[in-house]
């Protein structure tokens, strides 16, 4: 004992330590959504799981945010599986007459509640043979109201917005009913007419019939592999409420894939809007725009068709926005477990790297599944964060795999310069997560999320808010397409690409949504479709601001 | 092996000296014999037994009896004239060669074994010892026969599962006599792990390091378990603390270096995989993972490390990977030309090993 001297310095780093040790001496930051069932939305996604294990089962199911009727609150279409008897008899019904099964619209009201317009508005019934997927949402005639495009495993369904709160459906008229296994769809210009085109993907070549279960003493779903690939289809809007199919001449046709996602930007700034689209366990497609009525397939000379393992992508969801401010568009990709969500840096000169691990997706997502997915700044510091709907395709996978998880919370992660890091979301309940799309719901400037997920309610996700300042602008085309789709937006060094087209089965808030950060006053430059190239100096943060295009270029 | 061993009898057979056989037996042995030259197994096989029933004590015709069984595929009804030509005559080599194959072909494998033994048939012995449980005695007599025949397809596979087996056997034994021991543990861990039971194999290995927490290569297989499930912080924990405790391990390295490099810290990564080069060059694993970690801080040392894979790997999977790699460092350099042949090379790559790899049921 008489060697033993305690120190001044030993008490004080002892008391360090113990201080630094006390749970209790940890602030947890408070989740950045307030996380809640949407009130006055009864809506559940019904995908009716079997012991057959139809793959369209564990499909659905998409979600629009959408302003159908122009009074500057956002609505929301959810769109519903169907009925899948257990097994499927001839002939084969999906009960859709059956007002479960109904895809579903809500009118948000003042007060933030919804309310259900879906029969007034003419949306019940999506046909007994159709299994629903997905929404589409573009003001195709340009007459100022969205029009709406569903998506089945059956016929298509396109929707026009009468402007008097109801649609009809013109789908015979307009020749955009599609057939077979459709998945996610969206609204572009690319040709530039001015006039909205509609590009479809489509899944795989399934039926009732050709169905089959997968796995050895537990059944389960087959890999998209174990069916033949499809092609995606591209219509062309004649101008006169008619589409043409132009899949064969433009060249889309060209490959046959398993398409599941889809998303649009002008990643070689030639002013023309390139297709992507997300395969499931085939090599991903981007369709780049020749500008003249034609696409060449270059994803693998591009560096965009594969992992940087050399995989095929089990692509789901996609986004493609600029994540590192470097004014190109990248690609963001959800997937199965044990590869990282993909990550396609533009380098720009027409070529992309995958970078998922210098994003940081090695740590965020090698055990979860990726659906709906987004990129929007949702702290508003100038940074375009993630947020990703996730849980696995096997709603038995613990069987196969116990370190994986068919119900699994969602991902929030925060791009700190270009670099993204786990955040909490508020919600830590696991859910079979599908579709999710992005929007400001109650216009405050912070960018809320509506996901769904399998046989449960909708989710909302709703931005608690903070002090960092944003713009929030919507595109008035006059020349280009009304709803300024295809136009690249530069406000303050960040740029946004104008689509409601991304994620998994859904389409977003059409308005294109800045953060700020400490900057009290932007700077705004626009390239629309039609060429015109608009400046706007000065505008005042924290405001919603509507830009009509320029007359003159 | 069987047809030239029958041919090799046959001579035999004419030297060893046996009790006369009646001229009618010899008579329906020639018919016999006649017969299965015309590949008449039936006749030959009729002429055999009327010959066997004439000379019960003649070892010869109970050989061609048994042969000519074997020889239509009847090894069960081969085994009795054999075992009786053994009997008859005990020095017959051939008699023992065949019916140790009978013995074999029908199943028994553990009769096989002493005629087996007898007659120095080592590959045959060996499977005989494997599917007798005896997988140590027969991993040394399937090496011996590979010594004569190398490249046998039959004998490597049958090494290979002899040595499963073997492996088998002594972790059975470890379980059963040391259940609690950090080997034990070690064990249904790896076990576990390959079962795809992630969590439970991290308990049995943290079972393991609670008892020898400084036991060689536990870290290295708990960081595997981590790896496997994406948990890249805890895998390069365990990897960190086995590079401390095996410093000259070269794939503590190269696990270290991957786990760094998957959470995207591709400085610290960089540094570990050229580590694991200098302990053991050229495996292509690091040198592929060292090509990535540098592709975009130093893309010529990721160019020298993934052509080095390519030389290494030639047209395996592995190559296909760097050849992506490389194509990829190129295209971010404005070399469109260098990328679009790597990208062909990938295509080749991966067309011929998608017709090598088996098909999916």
């Amino acid at each position: 004992m008489s060697g033993l001297r305690i120190t001044r310095r030993d008490l004080l780093s002892l008391f360090v330590s113990l201080s630094l040790a006390g749970p209790d001496t940890k602030v947890k930051p408070v989740p950045f959504f307030h996380v809640s069932p949407l009130k006055g939305v009864s809506f559940i996604l019904r995908n009716s799981p079997t012991s057959r294990k139809y793959l369209i089962e564990t499909m659905p199911g998409g979600v629009a945010l959408l302003d159908y009727n122009n009074d500057g609150l956002l609505d929301i279409l959810f769109v519903n599986g169907g009925h899948v008897r257990d097994p499927m008899v001839r002939p084969f019904s999906f009960d859709r007459h059956d007002p479960t099964y109904w895809n579903r619209l809500y009118r948000q009201n003042k007060d933030g509640s919804f309310t259900d317009v879906t029969e007034r508005a003419g949306l019940a019934n999506a046909g007994d043979t159709n299994y629903g997927m997905g929404v589409a949402v573009g003001d195709y005639d340009n007459d100022g109201f969205p029009d709406i495009y569903v998506t089945n495993f059956g016929k298509n369904i396109l929707y026009h917005n009468n402007g008097d709160g109801t649609f009809t459906d013109v789908t015979a008229k307009a020749g955009v009913e599609a057939g077979g296994w459709s998945a996610s769809a969206g609204f572009l210009d690319y040709d530039n007419d001015g006039k909205l085109d509609l590009f479809v993907t489509r899944y795989l070549d399934w039926s009732v019939e050709k169905s089959k279960t997968c796995g050895f003493e537990t059944p389960t779903y087959c890999p998209p592999g174990d069916f033949p690939a499809t092609t995606s289809i591209l219509y062309h809007n004649r101008g006169d409420g008619t589409f043409e199919d132009v899949s064969v001449p433009s060249g889309i046709a060209a490959r046959k894939g398993h398409g599941l996602g889809v998303a649009f930007a002008d990643y070689d700034g030639d002013g023309h809007t390139d297709i992507f689209v997300a395969n499931d366990a085939t090599e991903q497609f981007l369709f780049h725009n020749n500008g003249n009525g034609t696409f060449t397939e270059c994803g693998l000379d591009s560096g965009a068709a594969l992992t940087a393992n050399g995989k095929m992508p089990s692509g789901m969801g996609v986004v493609f926005q600029d994540y590192d401010n470097d004014g190109l568009p990248d690609l963001l990709i959800t997937q199965l477990p044990h590869e990282p969500y993909v990550v396609y840096h533009n380098d720009g000169r027409g070529s992309f790297s995958a970078q998922e691990l210098e994003a940081g997706f090695g740590v965020l997502s090698g055990r979860s599944s990726g659906w709906g997915i987004g990129l929007e700044d949702f702290d508003n510091d100038g940074w375009k964060d993630a947020f990703i709907v996730q849980g696995h395709v096997f709603d038995n996978v613990e069987t196969y795999d116990n370190s994986l998880r068919y119900r699994e919370p969602p991902l929030l992660a925060l791009n700190h310069k270009g670099h993204f890091e786990r955040a909490d979301s508020g919600s830590d309940m696991p859910v079979a997560g599908r579709g999710a799309a992005f929007g400001d719901l109650n216009n405050d400037g912070w960018m809320d999320v509506v996901t769904t997920s399998l046989g449960e309610r909708p989710q909302l996700y709703l931005n608690r808010g903070g002090k960092l300042h944003w713009l929030t602008i919507t595109l008035r085309g006059i020349r280009s397409n009304r709803d300024g789709y295809g136009a690249r937006v530069l406000v303050n060094g960040q740029v946004r690409f104008a689509t409601a087209t991304g994620s998994y089965l859904s389409s977003n808030d059409k308005r294109l949504h800045f953060g700020l950060g400490s900057a009290e006053i932007a700077n705004i430059e626009i390239r629309w479709p039609s060429g015109i190239h608009q400046v706007l100096h000065g505008v005042k943060a924290d405001q919603f601001i509507v830009i009509e295009e320029s007359e003159q270029p | 092996m069987i047809h030239a061993l029958l041919w090799a009898f046959l001579w035999l057979q004419m030297q060893s000296a046996e009790p006369p056989v009646p001229a009618e037996a010899l008579t329906l042995l020639q018919s016999g014999l006649d017969a299965e030259q015309r590949h008449d197994l039936e006749r030959a096989i009729a002429s055999f037994r009327k010959a066997a029933d004439l000379a019960p004590s003649a070892g010869i015709v109970f050989l061609r009896l048994g042969e000519a069984y074997m020889k239509k595929g009847d090894y069960t009804a081969a085994i009795p004239p054999l075992k009786h030509a053994a009997e008859l005559n005990p020095d017959s080599l051939p008699a023992h060669q065949f019916l140790g194959y009978a013995f074999l072909a029908a199943g028994y494998a553990a009769e096989a074994i002493p005629h087996l033994e007898l007659v120095h048939e080592y590959g045959a012995l060996g499977i005989a010892q494997l599917q007798s449980g005896q997988p140590a005695e027969a991993v040394g007599n399937l090496r011996l026969a590979l010594a004569k025949n190398p490249n046998d397809p039959d004998l490597l596979y049958y090494l290979g599962r002899a040595g499963t087996s073997l492996s088998a056997q002594s972790l059975d034994r470890l379980l059963s006599a040391f259940p609690d021991s950090a080997r034990g543990h070690q064990a249904v861990g790896q076990n576990l792990f390959v079962m795809k039971m992630f969590p439970e194999a991290v308990k049995e290995y943290q079972m393991a390091l609670a008892l020898r927490p400084d036991l060689p290569g536990l870290r290295l297989e708990l960081g595997q378990v981590y790896a496997a499930s994406a948990d890249w912080e805890k895998a390069e924990e365990q990897f960190r603390v086995e590079t401390n405790l095996q410093p000259g391990n070269a794939e503590a390295a190269y696990r270290l270096g991957d786990a760094l490099l998957q959470q995207g810290k591709l400085k610290e990564a960089a540094e570990e995989l050229r580590l694991s080069d200098s302990l053991r060059p050229d495996m292509p694993e690091t040198l592929y993972s060292l090509g990535r970690a540098t592709a975009v801080t130093d893309p010529s040392a990721a160019e020298h490390a993934l052509l080095r894979v390519i030389e290494v790997e030639k047209d395996a999977s592995l190559a296909g990977k760097a050849y992506l790699a490389l194509a990829g460092i190129h295209r971010k350099q404005g070399k469109i030309e260098q990328a679009t042949r790597e990208m062909q090379e990938v295509r080749r790559i991966q067309a011929a090993n998608s017709r090598r790899a088996p098909t999916k049921q």
